[in-house]
């Protein structure tokens, strides 16, 4: 007979048995165990994680990579003890940006700090909100927890951003000239000769436009310049094609820095985000519109100094 | 107008004008946020921007829009079966003020950014106090007018108005870790399954029962039919409750959760159906040989609507919850489209169909049936084109994934669905509006359009 009684109490005793089943038996049996790559956050870090949380990132941003999910770099499956100081979870259930759980070191500081500002500066597609209303500690902190994660697999891509900062800088202050031959010289030599092998017809040049206004332009601006949007954040600054007017260069070389991106500056990788047929296609485009002229070598080769993003790196950088 | 009014049906009238209220306000944010998707740039102001707003569009919609609309058609429902006035309108009445003093701080704090990051359990600690302190005065009074029936046999709603009740203050206090006041979460995967088990147990022991119990209500009152089956609303109700509790971690199926916990889930997820059904077809008998009512009667439409609508969504649930669909859905706007279809297709057409019928009730008649109606068809063609474009969206993006592509690459692909959902989004929002002035207006002691066509008529009758 059914009675607020009978009801109450039935519906009670479903609640109790199914909290026990999928809830507390669960939280009893949890992995306690951190994984391989876990480290604990920074106060600093943690204090980023707070911006994060209180400015609703998770409505876009996931924060584990699935078993079914590929195209990402690094591909690494989440695992349960990469999660245990993580209170509250964000786990995220809408991937409208993208996953999170690596970005830690795939973007120097300076980047990051282009990108909050007004993420399409970087972006020129993106849609996520300006948060320029950060404070320099707000920035500073949510930066800091950007780059922690990760865990100790972001720390060695952070690390060998760091390495390499330095050394670009330092390049880019010598003037654009120097700083050409030092990015030429830590280009494998076979790469840095190579010519391009697609010719740069018509639908070539108006697919590479197409990727440069969806990927470059920002940063190395409407002309080829340098003198994008970006560029008053970034440090070393965007590279300035037209420097190659008078520099030696070739197809291949633009192709391994589009592809490898440079380490250290905010040049990042495209090896993820564009086909081999597209980074030609976008060389070409480059090539034709800022450099303008044949590919020049050099004279006397300029030897291989060691390629940025794979070499001499610190130690502990393995992934 | 009286702060505390204890004349009978002023609670259940006033829950019903607030979830009217805070539907227009809900979708308005809505839509901002859609527009947001479009042009990230529209709005500086950093308490308006996207990632702040979602929450306050679904935490507003769920717990002011459905949950007090819902609430009010209940308790004029529970007050007819058991032929009886509520126990306390005192008390209803400062439910009802209670509960809208939880969302408005609750939008206000949430815009500020103070949210537990949970998704449906935002609402910062003092909130839920106050939500639950409503629901165990709300409890009390339904109880206590239970108590007092008259009509001894228990009609099914009132099943479904006291088993969401218990179940749902087990829900709503474990699942939002109220005994941590501080971010109410506990640490790692068990937080996320602790969370979906909330997340989705708000639906399927709050907004899903009340809705059912109102369609259990309305549509044998309004068509004047016996309901078709006692033993299908038996078959309806105790494994509903005993299948949906276990289905929240269908979210987490390639999270690294236990495996068993998974197959819990889905097993549940797909079991659900059977109780479904069992409604569907109990109402849909009910509703045969009387086909020709629902055009013209507004409360008959929105429910008939509200339970095609649940047929598809229930569906979809337990088909988005296998993990061969999962891979490809999850994450994407599909389940968003899912989201809608559910909570404003299906619980929101029933609670504005229940809405509009309690108040014809108790005044006589609604201000504007044409108004209705027209509302009615706004929703309509707003929530099938949200779930058509927000599906080619989710399938966009679930495919070109598979495909290998970056999430950045996509998103440009994703602009029409976008730019098509805010229109979309216009059309509800009118539709939320014109409910509004129509409760309004038929709330007020006033001559009614329809009044005034009937005296005009009789008047050239007589002359």
């Amino acid at each position: 007979m059914m009675t607020p009684r009978t009801v109450g109490l039935g519906i009670a005793i479903i609640a109790a048995a199914t909290s026990f089943s999928v809830l507390f038996l669960p939280a009893m049996t949890a992995p306690t165990q951190p994984s391989e790559i876990f480290r604990a956050r920074t106060n600093i870090e943690n204090e980023g994680r707070v911006l994060y949380i209180r400015n609703g990132c998770i409505g876009c941003h996931t924060q584990y990579i699935r078993p079914s999910d590929w195209a990402f770099e690094p591909l690494r499956v989440s695992q349960a003890g990469d999660y245990i100081a993580d209170s509250p979870h964000l786990l995220g259930s809408e991937r409208t940006g993208p996953d999170l759980s690596q970005e830690g070191g795939l973007h120097p500081d300076d980047w990051q700090a282009a990108h909050f500002h007004d993420p399409r500066f970087v972006r020129p597609a993106s849609i996520m909100p300006d948060f320029e209303f950060f404070s320099d500690d707000q920035l500073r902190e949510l930066i800091a927890y950007v780059q922690s994660l990760g865990g100790t697999m972001a720390d060695a891509r952070v690390a060998r951003q760091n390495y390499w900062k330095p050394a670009l800088i330092a390049a880019y202050a010598r003037g654009q000239d120097a700083n050409a031959e030092f990015l030429y010289a830590h280009v494998p030599p076979q790469w840095a000769t190579l010519p391009n092998p697609y010719p740069a017809d018509a639908n070539a040049l108006a697919q590479g436009e197409f990727v440069y206004e969806q990927e470059c332009i920002n940063c190395h601006g409407p002309v080829g310049d340098g003198n994008g949007v970006a560029a008053p954040y970034l440090n070393p600054k965007p590279f300035d094609f037209t420097v190659l007017k008078r520099q030696p260069w070739s197809g291949g070389l633009l192709y391994y820095q589009i592809m490898n991106g440079i380490t250290g500056s905010a040049m990042p990788y495209f090896k993820e985000d564009l086909e081999s047929a597209k980074i030609w296609d976008v060389s070409n485009y480059i090539a034709t519109q800022f450099i303008g002229t044949a590919p020049t070598l050099p004279k006397v080769p300029i030897p291989y100094q060691g390629a940025i993003p794979a070499s001499r790196e610190p130690k502990g950088n393995k992934q | 107008m009286k702060i505390i009014d204890s004349s009978p049906g002023s609670t259940s009238r006033r829950f019903i004008l607030s979830g009217a209220i805070w539907f227009l306000a809900a979708t308005a944010v809505g839509l901002l946020a859609a527009t947001e998707l479009v042009a990230p740039e529209i709005v500086k102001q950093k308490n308006l921007i996207f990632p702040r707003i979602r929450p306050i569009h679904v935490n507003t919609n769920v717990f002011g829009f459905l949950s007090m609309l819902l609430v009010g058609a209940v308790i004029y429902a529970v007050c007819r079966l058991c032929q009886a006035e509520l126990w306390s309108e005192r008390l209803g009445n400062w439910t009802m003020w209670l509960w809208n003093l939880a969302v408005v701080t609750g939008m206000i704090s949430l815009s500020m950014g103070y949210t537990q990051s949970h998704e449906y359990a935002e609402y910062d600690w003092a909130i839920d106090v106050m939500i639950v302190v409503a629901l165990l005065l709300l409890t009390y009074n339904l109880l206590q007018t239970l108590k007092r029936r008259k009509e001894q046999l228990l009609y099914v709603t009132n099943w479904y108005v006291v088993g969401a009740l218990a179940a749902t203050l087990v829900v709503y206090v474990i699942g939002n870790v109220m005994w941590k006041p501080a971010n109410g979460a506990l640490a790692g995967m068990t937080d996320a399954e602790w969370a979906w088990f909330y997340a989705h147990n708000i639906f399927g022991t709050w907004i899903t029962p009340l809705s059912l119990g109102l369609c259990y209500f309305w549509i044998p009152r309004e068509t004047d039919t016996p309901l078709y089956s006692h033993l299908l609303s038996m078959i309806g109700f105790w494994p509903y409750f005993a299948f949906y509790l276990q289905v929240g971690t269908h979210h987490l199926i390639e999270a690294p959760a236990p495996a068993w916990l998974k197959l819990i889930a889905e097993i549940n997820s797909v079991a659900l159906l059977i109780p479904v059904f069992a409604f569907l077809t109990n109402q849909w008998m009910t509703l045969r040989g009387n086909w020709w009512k629902i055009p013209d009667n507004i409360v008959l439409k929105f429910l008939f609507a509200g339970t095609v609508f649940y047929f598809l969504t229930s569906t979809e649930g337990s088909l988005l919850a296998l993990p061969s669909v999962e891979r490809i859905t999850h994450f994407t706007d599909w389940v968003v489209g899912h989201s809608h279809l559910g909570l404003l297709g299906f619980s929101g057409f029933i609670a504005c169909g229940a809405g509009y019928g309690a108040l014809r009730e108790m005044h006589g008649r609604i201000w504007s049936e044409r108004l209705a109606h027209l509302q009615y068809w706004l929703m309509l063609v707003g929530i099938i084109g949200f779930t058509l474009v927000l599906d080619d969206a989710g399938s966009i993006q679930g495919h070109a994934w598979r495909n290998g592509e970056v999430v950045y690459r996509v998103l440009p692909e994703l602009m029409q669905d976008y730019i098509l959902r805010a229109i979309l989004g216009c059309f509800i929002v009118t539709g939320a509006a014109i409910q509004v002035y129509n409760f309004y207006k038929t709330t007020c002691p006033q001559i009614s359009p329809a009044d005034e066509r009937d005296a005009r008529q009789s008047a050239e009758v007589a002359s």
